[in-house]
């Protein structure tokens, strides 16, 4: 606990307010800021909001309950875990497939935090309430010089591997604990401001306002599952990595499964209540992606008073949200390394931050590169991911021995049998019909051949990949829980 | 502003802010409270039960169900570290009544 001493060599949290704020500061990202308000608006408002609430409490509290206490269980990395549970061979290259999906999305995803450092340091600089401010003109500008989005897609993977290396106590913790609070802090007040503005309540209707009918559409249900999903980073490694720094007698569901789910989806509601009474305040139509945050929103601030404050609380805090998850992305790749290769901390550190800056160049150079991965990825990188590492607790660990070794041990709640059959086969089901219903929708487009390239190349590279590294080990090792736990 | 909303969007609003807010705020008090009590337990002593009495019945069950399985040893040695806590100790984290230990048997 807090006042004793780490009990093995391996990194602890030094607290548990650190965990959970890692597990939020993780979790919490561009999509609870500028997606989650805007189809909530747009897919029946309040039936989305309660769609989404079932979908977390059926799929994604389990399934981070789930992952947490595997990196618990095992104590170990995205290999190391599943070499644990498969035994040695090429099926480890399952684990590899996590990392590869997590560096590719790293990729991308450091230019996106680089878009909103730079539109930190403007509202800083007060630039957007500047008279003859040009929106449009300032992002497309921006977008159009390499040596900024370059650089600063340089300057944010220094800066996380300068925090990387410092390691999980000094570095990660020390950064979450005060980058959460923070980030929440600025959306509160943002949201006063907005609240007490002329013509609020239209915005307060756009995402709250219930139309019921909106429930028995197909699309609101695909919509809420993958916020539900992909919001709450289930089966990406993030969880696993996290709870493998969990101590000897820390809770893995109410601290990793129920708050860190509803707490950074409560985020993307707070960030619904800080946007849109502003927006409909000052009369701009509303929007989602880097259109509302880098257009719309940069349209209203000079509109409304204090707003080149409300600039900087917003923007400072959209940054806080997309660097801690940056950060937490890119320990999943640096833990597991760590384990598994000769180097020390900071070696490793440096190895995968150059790789994710080499490759996130393309991104940060073209913004319809980043745009086609963060599709190809979405769509069927991560639940390819997701897949993997609930593949192996529900079909070969098995959820019941997972449940009562881990889950219960040292628990907040208690979770009963319920749980088995939706890690075995609810959540399985579900990436497979997400994989599916995209190819479908797709069908013959380049995100969907890029998408099937994922799918194919990611596990025949990680399998060869281990085949041929654990093959040089001879001392192999029978698996010792085969079949799962029917 | 509130006044010119509808009665149903006031109503989602407050049902969104207390299922979201609320439940996330109810876990983040209920766990960091637990880590204050079991920091006060490890403060008194070296080891603390590590199962509520409904889970270890669990694992009881299911270590007898399963006396094979390639993980039922480690499960036996979990049992048995909590059933030993529970005898030596005199600060437990969950609600175990003396009656309830006194049942315990290591298997």
């Amino acid at each position: 606990m807090a006042g004793t001493q780490a009990k093995t060599a391996r990194a602890e949290w030094g607290t548990r307010f650190g965990f959970l704020m890692a597990m939020i500061g993780a979790m919490v990202g561009a999509g609870n800021i500028w997606r989650f308000p805007y189809v909530a608006g747009n897919n029946g408002g309040g039936a989305f909001i309660l769609a989404f609430l079932i979908l977390l409490f059926v799929l994604a509290i389990p399934g981070l309950m789930a992952e947490v206490a595997l990196g618990r269980y095992t104590g170990k990395g995205v290999i190391g875990a599943f070499r644990e549970v498969v035994g040695r061979g090429g099926l480890v290259g399952f684990g590899v497939v996590v990392l590869l999906v997590n560096v590719a999305l790293m990729s991308y995803y450091a230019p996106v935090i680089a878009w909103t450092l730079y539109y930190a340091i403007h509202s800083l600089l007060f630039s957007f309430t500047a008279s003859g401010f040009e929106p449009v003109a300032f992002w497309d500008g921006f977008l159009a010089n390499p040596v900024l989005t370059i650089g600063l897609h340089t300057v944010v993977m220094g800066s996380i591997a300068a925090i990387l290396a410092l390691g999980i106590r000094r570095g990660v913790e020390r950064i979450v604990v005060y980058a959460v609070p923070a980030l929440v802090l600025s959306l509160v007040i943002m949201t006063i401001r907005g609240l007490t503005l002329p013509g609020a309540s239209e915005g307060i209707a756009f995402t709250f306002g219930v139309e019921w009918a909106y429930l028995t559409y197909s699309g609101t249900w695909i919509e809420a599952l993958g916020q539900a999903l992909f919001s709450t980073g289930l089966g990406w490694g993030i969880a696993l990595t996290v709870g493998s720094y969990l101590r000897e007698y820390d809770d893995v569901p109410l601290g990793g499964g129920v708050f860190t789910a509803l707490g950074e989806s409560s985020i993307g509601i707070l960030a619904a209540l800080a946007i849109f009474p502003i927006v409909f305040a000052v009369g701009v139509a509303p929007d989602a992606g880097a259109n509302l945050a880098f257009i719309s929103l940069v349209q209203v601030f000079p509109e409304i008073p204090f707003g080149g404050l409300v600039a900087v609380l917003f923007f400072v805090g959209f940054f806080l949200a997309t660097f801690t998850s940056g950060l937490l992305i890119t320990e999943v790749s640096v833990t597991t390394l760590e384990e598994e290769t000769r180097f020390d901390r900071t070696q490793t550190v440096l190895g995968v931050c150059g790789l994710i800056w080499l490759l996130g160049i393309p991104s940060a150079y073209s913004a319809e590169l980043l745009d086609y991965l963060d599709f190809v990825f979405g769509s069927w990188g991560l639940p390819l991911a997701t897949l993997a590492i609930i593949g192996i607790i529900g079909w070969v660990l098995g959820p019941e021995r997972l449940r009562l070794l881990a889950v219960n041990r040292n628990a907040g709640i208690h979770v009963g049998q319920w749980w088995d059959p939706v890690v075995k086969y609810v959540i399985p089901a579900v990436m497979l019909f997400i994989m599916g219903y995209f190819a479908y929708d797709e069908f013959g487009s380049i995100e969907m051949i890029g998408g099937m390239v994922v799918l194919l190349t990611f596990p025949i590279i990680g399998y060869a990949i281990m085949t041929v590294l654990e093959g040089r080990d001879r001392r192999t090792e029978p698996v010792d829980v085969p079949g799962g736990d029917d | 502003m509130m006044t010119s909303l509808s009665l149903s969007v006031l109503g989602m609003l407050g049902f969104t802010l207390l299922a979201f807010w609320g439940v996330a705020g109810w876990a983040l008090v209920r766990t960091l409270g637990q880590e204050r009590r079991k920091v006060e337990i490890l403060a008194h002593q070296d080891r603390m039960d590590t199962y509520s009495p409904t889970a270890l019945a669990e694992l009881r069950e299911w270590i007898e169900e399963h006396p094979d399985d390639p993980l039922a040893d480690e499960a036996r040695a979990q049992y048995n570290e909590c059933v030993t806590v529970l005898r030596t100790t005199d600060m437990h984290f969950y609600d175990w009544s003396n009656e309830e230990i006194a049942d315990l048997e290591p298997l």
